[in-house]
């Protein structure tokens, strides 16, 4: 379990982390969102110790996390997917790095095969794609085992696989009761992955909420009809809240289930080629959500 | 590459799901608390599977043997002509040692590489997730580094010796044995020099924290002042030439004084505390600064 209260980082000037609070809870996947800005890292590295806050405190299961006896048990991290010597080894990388936390060898050995990476352990971490860096990362973030998960942008870059892999993983480490912070600027990286979502914006908390809350409270139901009798179909529709044409033979319905539509054109004798419930895309409700806070908007000046 | 991703992605999933929900927390065997005898041991690995290092314990010997055979048998075959002046401040022991001016290049370089690596590569940030004490990190690198730059800056110092006096020997100049006292201080002197300026590069690095600009600092600080110290103003001149730190440590490897200069101890004794204050503030500044 994290938990923020009163994080704040400024940088001179900026804030960018405005008095945070929020907890991530075990047995989840948090989904932390930002559109744009620094806030997002500068917040795992405040919980991370890396970085000190400005006002505030986080706590990793309880306590800081620097105070933890072995923080490698305690929180398992990936940051920066590139953070490894070119010239060592992916062993040695990892071999320096349970050491320090008196992780014994074998552990090691065991973590390079559960990412995938056991045949090319040996080779020098300079000769690693992208993706095959994001395993060695992940596999740093296991070797403890620990109860608490932290992922900074774990997609990016990343092929169609490994994204699939990486929310496997994701999944499968909440669902083995682990608390999972994963941070993302994009909401359709979080539609397949996250439980719980926070979102930030200019440093400041926007939204703390379940996914499910999120989409229901964000995503308009839309019901696709088409029909050769749009005209009949459209006087039958007075109780909806919205009726517009997409094409010379489909409307797009709002405020109407699919069941009362169907029954309405039933009942009237109008013919219905297709009846389909849609979903507004989350990345629209979370970029609306958002607007306000992001700093550079396209085709406009950067004054805020 | 791309074959072998896909090949260990398919691989990677099933691995993943199969061995981590098989054993959901268990915890790995050991004990369960990180301590210091832990982060000197991740330095260690850290530190061996560094090629800077290799090359620094390969080259570093072998430069030094080259440098004091030629400079050996060039002052010896000089000897018969100098004055009875030149003659009477003939260092023998000086001649055979002289590679340490570069040497002390090579170990700053190591010591600064340990922290400077980690920056450069970001791996700093994986580091002190594992090991976030900090003071504790940084101390574990100064003690691999010297259980790396003592043995390496005394092997160099006692071979530097034994090649250069030979060489002087075979050009029928005067030359030291082992057992003269002069020489066992100036080859632990020479090594103990050297591991001290392995912790100069270490603490320069972790102040400055690019590699580059250690890099520059260092030869500054320990060639380019030393050249240009004749060449500055009277007082000043001499104020540098007695009293800077690695000109001062240098004058360990010399058997015949200057007395316009520190003794052999007294120069050491300089660089030591200038190492001093330099790793405090070090330690000071990694312990506060944002990593």
């Amino acid at each position: 379990m994290i938990e923020v209260r009163g994080l704040t980082k400024r940088y001179g000037e900026v804030l960018a982390v405005d008095d945070l609070t929020f907890a991530v809870r075990p047995g989840e996947v948090t989904g932390f969102l930002e559109p744009n800005g620094a806030g997002k890292s500068t917040t795992l590295r405040m919980i991370l110790g890396l970085d000190a806050p400005s006002s505030g405190t986080a706590t990793v299961g309880g306590m800081p996390f620097t105070a933890h006896p072995a923080p490698l048990r305690a929180v398992g991290a990936l940051l920066d997917p590139g953070a490894v010597l070119s010239s060592r080894t992916a062993f040695h990388h990892l071999l320096a790095l349970a050491a320090g936390n008196g992780i014994p060898r074998s552990r090691v050995d065991e973590t390079l095969t559960e990412v995938g990476l056991e045949k090319v352990a040996r080779r020098r971490a300079g000769t690693y794609s992208l993706g095959m860096r994001q395993r060695l990362g992940i596999a740093a973030a296991l070797l403890g085992r620990p109860p608490v998960l932290v992922f900074d942008e774990p997609l990016n870059g990343l092929d169609p696989e490994g994204i699939v892999w990486i929310r496997s993983l994701m999944r499968n480490m909440a669902a083995e009761g682990r608390a999972v912070l994963m941070s993302s600027h994009l909401m359709s990286e979080m539609e397949l992955t996250a439980d719980h979502l926070i979102v930030i914006g200019r440093g400041k908390l926007i939204a703390d909420t379940t996914m499910k809350d999120f989409i229901e409270a964000h995503s308009e139901r839309e019901v696709l009809v088409r029909s050769p009798q749009t005209q009949a179909l459209r006087r039958l529709l007075s109780e909806a809240t919205g009726v517009r044409a997409e094409d010379h033979d489909t409307l797009v319905v709002t405020g109407l289930e699919t069941v009362r539509i169907g029954g309405l054109a039933a009942a009237a004798g109008v013919e219905l080629h297709e009846l389909s419930p849609r979903q507004v895309s989350l990345e629209r409700a979370f970029m609306d959500l958002t607007k306000d806070a992001v700093e550079y908007h396209a085709g406009e000046e950067t004054s805020r | 590459m791309t074959h072998v991703r896909g090949i260990r992605g398919i691989r990677g999933t099933r691995d993943v799901r199969g061995a981590l929900s098989a054993r959901p927390t268990r915890r790995p065997a050991g004990d369960a608390r990180a301590t210091p005898w832990h982060s000197l041991h991740a330095e260690w690995i850290k530190i061996r599977t560094m090629r800077s290092t290799l090359f620094v314990v390969l080259g570093t010997p072998a430069f030094c043997a080259g440098l004091a055979a030629l400079n050996g048998s060039s002052a010896g075959t000089d000897y018969a002509d100098m004055s009875a002046a030149d003659q009477a401040t003939f260092d023998p022991l000086a001649i055979s040692l002289r590679g340490y001016l570069l040497v002390q290049i090579a170990l700053g370089l190591l010591g600064g590489l340990v922290i400077t690596s980690e920056y450069g590569a970001r791996t700093i940030v994986p580091t002190l997730t594992s090991v976030p004490h900090r003071v504790r990190v940084l101390a574990s690198k100064a003690v691999v580094l010297v259980g790396v730059a003592l043995p390496v800056g005394i092997l160099v110092s006692l071979v530097g010796f034994l090649v250069g006096q030979a060489a002087l020997s075979g050009a029928g100049a005067p030359h030291l044995a082992l057992s003269d006292g002069a020489a066992l201080r100036g080859i632990f002197g020479g090594g103990v020099y050297l591991a001290l300026a392995g912790l100069f590069g270490l603490a320069l690095g972790t102040i400055i924290r690019s590699t580059t600009a250690t890099v520059t600092t260092l030869f500054g600080v320990m060639l380019i002042v030393q050249a240009f110290a004749p060449a500055l103003p009277g007082g000043l001149g001499d104020w540098v030439s007695k009293y800077w730190p690695p000109i001062a440590g240098g004058q360990i490897i010399t058997a015949v004084q200057d007395p316009e200069l520190l003794s052999p101890g007294a120069g050491l004794g300089v660089m030591a505390g200038c190492v001093l204050v330099l790793m405090a503030a070090a330690f000071v500044v990694f312990r506060k600064r944002d990593a």
